[in-house]
């Protein structure tokens, strides 16, 4: 059996070495990240098995759990390192021949280093490590927004940094509150040791601690930057920042909520947070007329969607949030990057320079139209069955006000739905402007959008491929119990 | 309007903390696994200090990614300041006072003694890699103000700073090889305050005071203005 | 009164710096400011963290003779949290520095009310 330290360990390993490899041959260094990500995919294809029998716990350093860090790669850890592994293995060869101007080098280590944190932050089981490998994603991505150097790109990377920072110490006061009231900083520890400590003096560190993670997973007061930030970023950065790192944020958050509070009064409140943040999104999205800013209000919208599913809290809903979760990362990364392409060709990232372009792009173009369709929720594609689920597992649940709340969700589904059409109808229905020759994006680009089509319409036609580790999944969260009893023995 | 809002905010915010820090009295022991590491930091990691018995034995995962995070600020600060074009006029410095340029020649030895001195005894007294790594780059930072016109090699900064990362990954495969945990300190653990004790521990802070010297001085040589 | 303030002054003194921090973020308009509230902010967190940690009369956890006694040692955690801490700290600060230096050369000022070529 394979240890799962390794699926941190040797990308770390091979970024350190970049550097080292640099000095041999220029040429070899934007190859290493697609080597270390097929690495990782293949250890976690190889890990689901166990891993959906029973959490595999390994400590960190030969001890025993709480007094050594233990990593805790259950069904959610290798799902998620899983979604982890395709996305940055499909956007870095999709980068090979995108990134070609600045410090090269340098932008293929911080990609790695961003990639090992998101897989270090849904593989610990300890709430210190947490926060270092969370600052890990979190530090890289400040870097990575400014990659490009032009005036925009700065501009929203230092706003970020700003609130990101400031959320970063409201996280590691909840933590240092946590520590001093049950003295041990294990997961599955504190959780046992819940009930020991009145109601009031749990409340205050969980909201430091959820309004720390929020800033990065984009609940609805604190998104401010995300706008800003995915717009400025180069293309497959802004894939990555949608389709990974606020998703390891909402990861990161029904951890704690789930796991190590079990705190059942706070699901209502979820699902108005999300409900709110939904309606936000999609309406702020309809209003833009610039193509990445569209993109990324609508991230915000998605995201609302998968906390409002998380706050159900039943089997369903916590599978369908996880499925969402699955669909969102595939069909946004399909949209950044075809948009990538589509943009360097006309310079420009406005609506109306894209008509006619079907027919200069057409394989990009069907690219981002899948894209579209997936993200609205047609039936052939997988963004069907995640939203279907969602409002299967709100009606199971059989209250007045979870109908209404459905009511909600499909108003955000028709603003979607609507802008999505403006962009397709301005690509394939209108005449363009300046009669150019037929250009299509180079074949590594073409690559990897094509996988994610494939992935797309496989999971949305066979649901099956992925039930049953979402089941297993869903029950992880759920059932608190086990979790600590897996742990602590 | 907004004033008055912010106001009740951290009221109440103020409030609820006081009642937390009401449940964690300042002085009195809180801790279970604090007590544990001092009982048996000693003859389980063989090192006397036991801060650096937590930082490098008990917690080293959270080690290894504290100096990844100083490796990303590193890059990225070089990444932010990229630029293709040589600087057309080279930034005229005004040569420092005389105490300075003669000072700066005599003690640049002895603060890299110094430096080197507390990274390598962070098992035995305060100090460690981190600690020893910060002097070192005090005394590159000496230099660039005292002596103009020297800088530290790039070549040179950039291998030290990989094999320093290559060598705290290397020591923790070998443990996973040799004793199936990540990270194991699986080197002879010695007699307790003498030098060459503590398992892995010493190897580790020196390749960590090395990395952490050239990082800082590298951040500091970037952002004086050499690209 | 005074022994109320003996017991709780550090922990009122790190609440109090870090308030100060994020007033001066959220208030000030010049960049370097900001950057200097980020930096207050981390050490009034990382005091509130070291405070934590405190036992009456206790000393510093090494054993530097062969015959120290084990009873009276402060906590060896949050001492090691806070190194990390500090090192996360000060990288987030060399970030910032970095791309405060890249808006100059773009904009020519540092007041953040100048700073605003993104729209809605």
């Amino acid at each position: 059996m394979v240890n799962p330290v390794l699926l941190i360990a040797v990308p770390l390993g091979l970024a350190f070495a970049l550097p080292l490899f640099g000095f041999i041959s220029k040429r070899i260094e934007k190859f290493i990240p697609v080597l270390g990500m097929s690495f990782n995919l293949v250890i976690s294809l190889l890990l689901i098995p166990k891993a959906m029998e029973n959490p595999i716990i390994v400590s960190i350093g030969g001890g025993k759990p709480p007094f050594y860090i233990n990593l805790v790669a259950g069904p959610v850890g290798i799902l998620f390192s899983l979604i982890i592994a395709v996305v940055g293995l499909l956007v870095s060869i999709y980068s090979l021949s995108y990134i070609k101007k600045g410090a090269t080098e340098k932008y293929h280590m911080l990609y790695l280093f961003l990639l090992v944190g998101a897989t270090g932050v849904v593989l610990t089981g300890d709430i210190f490590n947490l926060f270092v490998f969370w600052e890990i994603l979190c530090i890289s991505s400040y870097a990575l927004v400014a990659y490009t150097g032009e005036k925009s790109g700065v501009e929203s990377a230092m706003k970020y940094l700003i609130q990101g920072a400031i959320g970063s110490s409201l996280l590691l006061i909840g933590i240092g509150m946590l520590y001093g009231l049950f003295g041990t900083l294990n997961m599955a520890d504190i959780a046992q040791n819940i009930d020991s400590v009145s109601s009031i003096s749990i409340f205050v560190p969980l909201v430091f601690i959820i309004t720390g993670l929020g800033v990065e997973a984009a609940v609805f007061p604190l998104n401010a930057w995300l706008p800003d930030a995915h717009s400025a970023a180069p293309s497959s950065i802004s894939a990555i920042l949608s389709g990974l790192a606020i998703e390891v944020g909402v990861y990161a958050i029904a951890r704690v909520v789930f796991t190590i509070f079990g705190a059942e009064s706070f699901f209502l409140f979820l699902c108005f947070l999300g409900l709110l943040t939904l309606l936000i999104g999609e309406m702020s999205a309809f209003s833009q007329n610039n193509l990445k800013r569209m993109l990324a209000y609508s991230s915000i919208g998605q995201i609302g969607l998968i906390v409002f599913a998380l706050g159900i809290a039943t089997s369903y809903g916590v599978a369908g949030g996880l499925f969402q979760i699955i669909s969102h990362s595939l069909s946004k990364a399909l949209l950044f990057l075809s948009v990538g392409y589509i943009i360097y060709r006309t310079s420009s990232m406005d609506i109306s320079s894209f008509e006619g372009i079907g027919k200069k792009m057409p394989i990009t173009s069907l690219a981002f139209t899948i894209g579209a369709f997936s993200l609205i929720g047609f039936p052939p594609f997988v963004g069907f069955p995640s939203k279907f689920l969602i409002v299967q597992a709100a009606l199971a649940k059989g209250e007045i006000l979870f109908v209404v709340f459905i009511a909600f969700i499909l108003i955000g589904t028709v603003i979607e739905a609507a802008y999505f059409f403006r962009v397709v109808q301005a690509i394939y229905f209108k005449k363009e402007k300046n009669n150019s020759e037929k250009k299509e994006a180079p074949i590594a680009a073409i690559i990897p959008m094509f996988i994610l089509a494939l992935l797309i319409i496989g999971i949305g036609v066979y649901p099956k491929l992925v039930t049953d580790i979402l089941d297993s999944a869903a029950s992880e969260f759920l059932k608190r119990a086990d979790f600590i009893r897996g742990i602590l023995g | 309007m907004k004033i008055l809002i912010s106001i009740i905010l951290l009221c109440v915010i103020a409030l609820g903390t006081g009642l937390v820090l009401e449940m964690i009295p300042f002085g009195e022991p809180k801790t279970k696994i604090g007590e544990y590491y001092i009982d048996n930091g000693v003859e389980k990691t063989g090192a006397v200090n036991i801060v650096t018995a937590v930082v490098l034995d008990y917690r080293g995962f959270d080690t290894l990614g504290e100096i990844t995070v100083l490796f990303i600020a590193a890059v990225g600060l070089g990444s932010v300041l990229f630029s293709s074009k040589k600087s057309d006029k080279d930034k005229k410095q005004e040569p420092a006072s005389l105490i300075l340029s003669t000072g700066c020649r005599f003690l640049f030895p002895l603060i890299l003694l110094l430096g080197a001195y507390i990274f390598v005894h962070g098992h035995l007294s305060p100090g460690g890699g981190f600690q020893g790594g910060a002097v070192i780059a005090s005394a590159f930072v000496l230099v660039y103000l005292g002596c103009p016109g020297i800088r530290v090699n790039k070549t040179g900064t950039k291998i030290v700073e990989s094999l320093g990362g290559l060598i705290f990954i290397t020591m923790g495969l070998l443990g996973l090889l040799f004793g199936g945990y990540f990270l194991l300190n699986f080197l002879p653990k010695g007699i307790a305050h003498t030098l060459l004790s503590a398992g892995i521990i010493p190897i580790i802070y020196v390749a960590i005071g090395f990395k952490v010297g050239s990082e800082l001085a590298g951040i500091i040589d970037n952002l004086i203005g050499r690209p | 009164m005074i022994d109320f303030l003996s017991h709780y002054i550090y922990y009122i003194g790190a609440f109090g710096l870090i308030f100060i921090g994020i007033f001066i973020i959220l208030v000030k308009h010049n960049l370097i400011k900001v950057i200097i509230g980020i930096s207050i902010l981390d050490t009034g967190v990382n005091l509130f963290l070291i405070s934590v940690g405190y036992i009456s009369d206790g000393t510093a956890p090494i054993f530097s003779s062969p015959d120290m006694k084990a009873e009276n040692m402060v906590d060896p955690v949050p001492q090691a949290l806070v190194l990390t801490a500090i090192v996360i700290g000060v990288a987030v600060l060399a970030l910032a520095l970095s791309l405060a230096i890249k808006l100059y050369k773009h904009y020519g000022t540092l007041n953040l009310r100048k700073i605003k070529e993104m729209k809605w």
